[in-house]
């Protein structure tokens, strides 16, 4: 696939750079990545250019760019590093950034480019009208206070530094340590102070200084020593070169703490994220990890089918409402239109919140609020926030994705079963149906021709055929209440044994006995009447079918600890030991169809419906095998305890 | 003997035609109608000795037509009910119907049911009702006495199996649901009543069902209530 890369930066032109980029992602249908290459200048670079920088990060994120920021130094070395790691196609460049030369010759942004990444493509934009020469200009309008800071503190080094030096001077000590003490002096300044013109300044004064005070003649500018101009040089240059490195690496120790908080949290975040099971907890920790980075109040509104669904909101710091209508309607519109809106915005300034939107590209998953009613977020803020709304947006379509491929599975199976289920039954219907229409066309036709006898077998047929389907559509419809794992039990609580011989009534045992002993206690059970019937219903059936005549089942109830149980045990042929767990499978009807009493195939319906039932109630169900011979089938629900105002035994009346 | 006459609600052509059929050969008159509105129309123009009622009709709920007539008529109404209607067939016996039937059913049955709800018409008619000595069978009770026999046994019972057992006896034939019983006996229906319900009617049952030949003078009717039948002998 490919992938567009976007420089950033506070250029004026790179506007047209990042229309151009996402023209061309779109075209190629392609990925497409703003990079921000975040360098030491940025922390001291003007208001105007920050402003610029949102704007044009606003920009690249609305059409349609995952934003990224690297912190680092050499700019042509990150971008070819990211292109290298994200698997960057395309890299497209302004003319300005392409042919920047610096006051040394060194080789322009895209020989480097070239250099380090040589299989991937470069673009370059030409800049039009902006082909001036830009450069970021530092901010000016630090604030006064600052600078004051700055220039008490300088001075006060450099008094430090002489009081030390007269000091020096009186012990008789040599000029080297005095000059040390006022390199010592520049390098504090160059630390202490937020520029390097105070170093720089420092470095001057600190030399006219020592000339004015320390050499002969002493309180003039003048100097005898013919040396003293190379050391007045060196001195300068000393102070200001030791100034200018600590200076830099003041900066660069700040940015790389802010790069460690970063990685940080991403690293953090990205872990939480893999954690985290199904959409709620996603957001959860999404949430939780902005509040932590920004100190602020996060709302999310997720969004369910198409429509933005109730906000969940996670406090941090000041609690500002955010219900009401427009709050709401700021976030429909960063939602529908993938911007951003609210706070801070030019679309409904007036919320309190600022919304983003949740996405991968062009699928939006929600909007994002962020309360910044009074204080906008700031470049390296919005920066992280858009990878961790990146990364939590990509995490939400994994889910979805994880979530859809499993109902698609589930769906799969349903048909699958729903197929098997129509094939069975219409094959399972056809034989009774065969039976019911011959019986009663020849009764009808010819009905009087019949002896008595005659007529008795067909109408008993067709009654016997007809309750058959009557019990096979009974199984698939209590099935229908267990579709997709709801279950809908109508519990009430039973005397087990007026279900065991409720269902007993429904038995047409044939040639068969059935020996009932319903036990001397009196079991009571939180069940739904009609479908435990059905459970023994089902299981004595069975027994019945499967059972050659003369046979006797017996149906025994026990209570065993805090389950009431029912043991259905037949003299019949038995079941095969490896089919004691699979006859509960749904559609399961035997390996071996012979050994059917009746021609006919079981739908494999009723024992599947059993074991759904009883699980349903909290119990179990199991099949084994009777010695000599013969099948077992126990369940067992748990009991219900109750007490009685009543003693049951009393007497009189 | 008298000739009955019954109203057949049945929205269903075949089983209408099932029904009266089986009325036919049974020498039983009817009429048969397949709306709520009729059934309630023919029920005051021709006030029928039973009604058979099916609970889905299509123009009126079924439990709505038992309201209507109950508000002028005691004619028995048995009601007939697809099986998984049951909290249906609970809300028509608490409105008043007599007793019910569940789809599918065997013509003996529905024949069976017809001849316990003429027994009740005939007590009924005797004015029996203020009789202060009942007889079912081997079962008697005597109502001054505030006692029990099965045979010449006195029947051991306590307070509430006795009050359950003269509820019962009044309505001999009739199901009664659970909600009524709880009703009549405890005053409320909580669900403690109802579980209560449960043990003393298997302890009841048991009591009464001295030996295992012996006919079983109460039915249970899993999920709707209980009946006393009427036991020749």
């Amino acid at each position: 696939m490919q992938h567009v890369l976007a420089c950033l930066s506070s250029a004026p032109s790179n506007a047209r750079i990042i229309a151009a980029a996402a023209r061309m992602a779109q075209g190629f249908g392609a990925r497409f990545t703003a990079l921000y290459i975040e360098t030491p200048d940025f922390a001291v670079a003007s208001a105007a250019d920050k402003q610029r920088l949102n704007e044009n990060t606003r920009l690249a994120e609305q059409l349609g760019a995952q934003v990224e920021t690297i912190a680092g130094e050499d700019i042509p070395f990150q971008i070819a590093e990211y292109a290298r790691l994200s698997g960057v196609t395309t890299i497209v460049l302004g003319q300005s950034a392409a042919s920047r030369r610096r006051i040394l010759p060194r080789p322009s942004l895209t020989d480097q480019l070239i250099a380090y990444a040589p299989s991937v493509d470069i673009h370059i934009i030409p800049d039009g009208q902006f082909s001036a020469r830009y450069r970021p200009k530092r901010a000016e309008d630090r604030d006064a206070a600052g600078i004051v800071t700055d220039v008490l503190r300088s001075i006060g080094s450099l008094l430090a530094a002489t009081v030390l030096g007269v000091l020096f001077d009186n012990m008789g000590f040599t000029d080297t340590n005095i000059i040390m003490v006022y390199i010592l002096a520049v390098m504090l300044i160059s630390v202490i102070t937020s520029r390097l013109v105070f170093s720089l300044i420092a470095s001057v004064v600190s030399v006219f200084a020592f000339n004015y005070l320390f050499t002969e003649p002493r309180f003039s500018f003048a100097a005898y020593g013919t040396g003293y101009p190379v050391t007045f040089i060196t001195m300068f240059l000393t102070a200001m070169i030791t100034g200018t490195f600590a200076g830099r690496y003041k900066q660069q120790a700040g940015q790389a703490a802010r790069n460690a908080h970063r990685t940080r949290i991403l690293f953090d975040t990205d872990k939480l994220l893999s954690v985290a099971q199904g959409r709620e907890e996603i957001l959860r920790a999404l949430a939780g990890q902005i509040g932590k980075l920004l100190n602020r109040t996060i709302v999310i509104y997720p969004a369910e089918n198409g429509v933005l669904a109730e906000p969940l909101t996670y406090g941090h710091g000041a609690q500002i409402p955010c219900d009401g209508q427009m709050e709401r309607e700021a976030a429909q519109w960063a939602y529908t239109h993938n911007h951003r809106a609210g706070a801070t915005t030019e679309i409904m300034p007036e919320a309190a919140y600022m919304y983003l939107a949740l996405r991968v590209g062009e699928r939006v998953y929600g909007a994002v609020g962020i309360e910044a009613k009074d204080s906008p977020l700031d470049a390296s803020e919005n920066g992280i926030l858009l990878s961790i709304l990146g990364e939590g947006a990509l995490a939400l379509e994994n889910e979805k994705n994880a979530r859809e491929k499993e109902m698609a599975a589930v769906l799969a199976k349903n048909e699958q079963l729903r197929a098997n289920l129509l094939r069975t039954i219409s094959h399972d219907l056809r034989t009774p149906l065969t039976t019911i229409a011959g019986n009663a066309s020849s009764l009808m036709s010819s009905g009087e021709s019949f002896d008595q006898e005659t007529r008795r077998r067909l109408s008993e047929d067709i009654y016997n055929d007809a309750m058959w389907l009557y019990n096979l559509v009974e199984n698939l419809l209590y099935s229908t209440r267990f579709e997709n794992g709801q279950i809908d039990l109508r519990q009430s609580t039973e005397l087990l044994s007026d279900i065991v011989e409720e269902a007993l009534r429904h038995i047409r045992p044939g040639a068969r006995t059935i020996a009932y002993s319903a036990g001397d206690e009196y079991l009571l059970v939180h069940a739904d009447a009609r479908l435990l019937t059905q459970v023994v219903v089902n299981i004595v059936d069975n027994a019945v079918k499967y059972t050659p005549e003369g046979a006797v089942i017996e149906v025994v109830m026990r209570r065993e600890d805090a389950m009431a149980v029912v043991e259905i045990a037949d003299d019949g042929p038995g079941i095969a030991p490896e089919e004691t767990e699979r006859i509960f499978d749904k559609f399961y009807s035997g390996a071996n169809k012979s050994r059917i009493a009746d021609n006919r195939r079981s739908l494999g319906l009723g024992l599947y419906l059993c074991r759904a039932i009883v699980q349903a109630h909290g119990g179990w169900i199991r099949a084994g095998r009777r010695k000599p011979h013969g099948a077992v089938f126990t369940f067992a629900i748990p009991l219900k305890e109750v007490t009685f105002d009543e003693d049951l035994s009393g007497s009189g009346g | 003997m008298k000739t009955y006459r019954v109203l057949v609600v049945e929205d269903d052509a075949p089983v209408r035609n099932l029904i009266t059929t089986t009325l036919r050969a049974n020498d039983y008159r009817y009429i048969a109608v397949s709306g709520g509105e009729e059934a309630v129309m023919e029920t005051a123009s021709h006030n029928p000795d039973i009604v058979l009622l099916d609970l889905g009709l299509p123009d009126m709920d079924g439990v709505e037509v038992i309201r209507r007539v109950r508000s002028w008529s005691n004619v028995p109404i048995i009601v007939i009910s697809a099986r998984n209607e049951d909290e249906d067939k609970i809300d028509a016996l608490d409105a008043g119907a007599d007793d019910y039937l569940t789809k599918p059913f065997s013509v003996n049955e529905l024949l069976a049911r017809l001849r316990v709800t003429q027994r009740r018409l005939m007590i009924m008619n005797a004015g029996g009702a203020s009789d202060s000595v009942f007889v079912n069978g081997q079962l008697r009770i005597d109502y001054a006495a505030g006692c029990a026999y099965l045979g010449e046994e006195e029947l051991r019972l306590t307070p509430i199996e006795y009050k359950i057992l003269c509820l019962m006896a009044q309505n001999v034939g009739k199901v009664l649901t659970h909600k009524y019983i709880t009703q009549q006996v405890w005053g409320s229906s909580w669900e403690n009543d109802v579980v209560s319900l449960r043990v003393f009617m298997a302890t009841l049952r048991k009591k009464l069902h001295a030996a295992p030949d012996m006919p079983q003078y109460i039915q249970t009717h899993v999920g709707v209530g209980y009946r006393m039948q009427r036991v020749d002998g």
